[in-house]
């Protein structure tokens, strides 16, 4: 009774709330006050898709949901990105009917990665993808370990873990576990046989604390490595990224499927991947993959086009406190030869409240900018300042640099008749605040 | 004037290399000469040749390795500090001259240089933006604090708390003073976001008066932080 009580109460709440443009992780909230193990006694499908680490969560489970779709699965999943228990609670009871069954082949779930243990302490996935683990969020999540502590409680015996192999916290999940999945690039054109970022959070093993060895380095801590001491080392990949070509803009999986990108990071491919490897264990083949794959514009707005008088320009949303996310974007942004002038604006850390913490701008690999294909360099927001003291401690030269604490004199600044294409890096927090002065595209 | 960055890349969590960025150019930009040296735990140390020793933030796991380094210089560490040389350790950095560490990861003694304790608690982590003030210093200093201990037994601390969290829960004073050891857990780049607060250790650092006209960005971004804090 309980339980019907809460799945229609649920609905009811989701309705409401849909009217009044309110969030959606309340009506599940209230279902969960009214029935608190109500995820374990609906009637879940067969087959759960989970998705969680550091970065490419939301891209990843929304290029899973995009490929099932395509190749005729009925997918249910949390588009509208809540991800702890309360957002999952609401959609999974929006999509069960009054008896608790919840409709659909696959149960797709990103979930928040500090609060995974509590979502999956009713049920466990049949497939548990993790992406990485970076610093993110610091104010929030602590640090890499003390998040990697957090997923550890969520995961039960009764998964099959997917992890990403060339992470070495993340494939640390998978040690002594039968049955692991691994996926992972293979030696790329792109790496280095140098660590290159500013900060290396896996010198040590995670396993013994001796010196790391790396075979080669994707990015970051990201790469091929072998332990000496203890012997732990990246595992062999089921499914493989086998060449990546980003100036031509494709990759080449397990040295057969050529899969076209529209956007060129490495960051994406690892996104792929993953979506590549979860949708191959459910049963879908590489080729139905790579074709509905091939060429996918994410829906998320992640990267957004638009026009600002005369001047073309590209949006890339990257994450604050997240510096791995910030380098992918500069090295986009660095890397076009047509020339570039890149606008950073850092305006709210948090929407919720202001945060003194700058400690992530010294994690950024801002010398990523320093190439002669970027022309000029624009810092922006409430922590302009800080942007340009960050700066300060670049070799980039000062006078590429203006520094504006206002958006909109930022964004004057740009409207003229430069030849250069204009690149904006900023978070979800602050991109409405640059975007509703220029003419958005796509 | 010779520098030691200790533990450069295992405890530097949270941007704190940052700090040993800021010193070297309030140096640089006032004609003072000075050699920097990063050392870690592979290294041997000799920490009487320094005239300034900084270590950073790290996970509760980087801080027991660097913890058993430093266990082998306990006593040389201990006369540094008796001299009145100079040595700034951020975040839980400072927590591994206590007596002890009792942890979710095991209970363990620290190099007992001071009498503290500190208790680690499993999956409760307390952050804070942090307003502080410091005695002998007019304008107050920024932050933001990112820990899952609590301190007992610091008397002689550092900071007063305006905003923001002390040594132990509900206590308004923070880190630990003792003759020109400052121990705080603000972590990151404090000497960046307070310019007032660099150029006060550094001139106690060099004895001379210093200028701190080449960080114009620093002071502004202190103060709208400041502002905004203080709303």
């Amino acid at each position: 009774m309980r339980k019907t009580l809460a799945i229609i109460l649920c609905k009811a709440l989701r309705i409401i709330g849909k009217m009044v443009g309110k969030g959606s992780s309340l009506p599940g909230k209230y279902a969960l006050k009214l029935c608190p193990d109500i995820l374990a006694r609906v009637q879940l499908p067969k087959d759960i898709v989970a998705v969680t680490g550091s970065n490419g969560k939301t891209s990843t489970t929304e290029m899973i949901a995009h490929i099932l779709r395509e190749n005729g699965k009925n997918v249910i999943y949390n588009a509208e990105g809540s991800n702890q228990i309360e957002g999952v609670t609401t959609f999974i009871l929006a999509n069960a009917n009054i008896f608790g069954k919840v409709k659909g082949d696959v149960l797709l779930i990103e979930s928040d990665e500090r609060y995974a243990k509590y979502t999956f302490k009713y049920f466990a996935p049949t497939y548990y993808v993790i992406t990485n683990l970076y610093r993110d969020q610091l104010t929030r999540n602590g640090h890499p370990m003390w998040v990697y502590s957090a997923i550890k409680e969520s995961i039960s015996d009764k998964s099959t873990l997917v992890l990403n192999a060339d992470d070495p916290l993340v494939s640390l999940f998978g040690k002594d576990r039968e049955g692991t999945v691994y996926f992972g690039a293979d030696k790329l054109s792109s790496d280095s046989d140098t660590f290159t970022s500013v900060y290396n959070d896996m010198v040590y093993c995670p396993v013994c604390s001796a010196k790391m060895d790396y075979q080669t380095y994707h990015y970051n801590h990201i790469g091929h490595y072998s332990c000496g001491m203890c012997g732990y080392k990246r595992q062999n990949t089921a499914y493989s990224v086998t060449k990546a070509d980003l100036e031509q803009g494709y990759i080449e999986i397990d040295g057969k499927l050529r899969i076209d990108l529209t956007l060129k990071s490495l960051y994406n491919i690892y996104n792929i991947l993953a979506a590549y490897t979860a949708c191959s264990l459910l049963g879908i083949s590489g080729e139905g993959i790579a074709a509905s794959i091939n060429n996918y514009v994410l829906k998320n707005g992640r990267v957004i086009t638009f026009k600002l008088g005369s001047r073309r320009g590209t949006l890339l949303t990257s994450k604050h406190e997240n510096s791995i996310s910030y380098d992918m974007s500069l090295k986009l942004a660095a890397e076009d030869t047509e020339g570039s002038d890149v606008l950073i604006i850092v305006d709210s850390i948090s929407r919720k409240y202001f945060t003194s913490d700058v400690s992530w701008l010294y994690d950024i690999d801002f010398h990523l900018l320093e190439s002669c294909n970027v022309k000029r360099i624009i810092l922006a927001g409430a922590y302009a300042n800080d942007l340009a003291a960050r700066f300060s401690y670049t070799h980039i030269s000062s006078d590429k640099i203006t520094v504006f604490e206002s958006i909109e004199a930022a964004a004057n600044q740009l409207n003229n008749n430069n030849p250069e294409k204009i690149y904006v890096i900023t978070c979800f927090s602050d991109k409405g605040k640059f975007l509703e002065r220029v003419e958005v595209e796509a | 004037m010779k520098i030691l960055h200790l533990y450069h890349v295992l405890m530097n969590l949270y941007g704190d290399y940052a700090n040993i960025s800021a010193l070297c150019r309030i140096l640089k930009t006032n004609g003072t000469e000075y050699s920097l040296d990063k050392k870690s735990i592979t290294d041997e140390l000799s920490l009487l040749d320094y005239d300034f020793i900084f270590v950073g933030s790290g996970t509760e796991q980087n801080q027991r390795l660097a913890m058993h380094h430093l266990k082998a210089y306990k006593e040389d560490l201990k006369e540094y500090i008796q001299r009145g040389k100079f040595a700034l350790f951020t975040g839980n950095s400072f927590e591994m001259l206590g007596s002890k560490i009792q942890s979710f990861l095991g209970d363990i003694e620290g190099l007992q240089l001071f009498d503290f304790t500190v208790t680690e608690k499993a999956g409760i982590r307390k952050t804070s933006d942090a307003i502080f003030t410091l005695e002998g210093l007019d304008t107050p200093l920024v932050g933001f604090i990112n820990k899952c201990s609590e301190i007992e037994g610091i008397a002689n601390f550092l900071f007063t708390v305006q905003r923001g969290l002390g040594n132990s829960k509900g206590e308004n004073t923070e880190g630990i003073l003792y003759n020109n050891f400052f121990g705080t857990h603000l972590t990151g780049p404090i000497l960046v976001k307070n310019p007032h607060f660099l150029k006060y250790i550094a001139e106690k650092l060099t004895g001379k008066e210093l200028s701190i006209e080449a960080f114009a960005y620093e002071q502004k971004g202190f103060e709208i932080t400041l502002k905004n804090l203080k709303q």
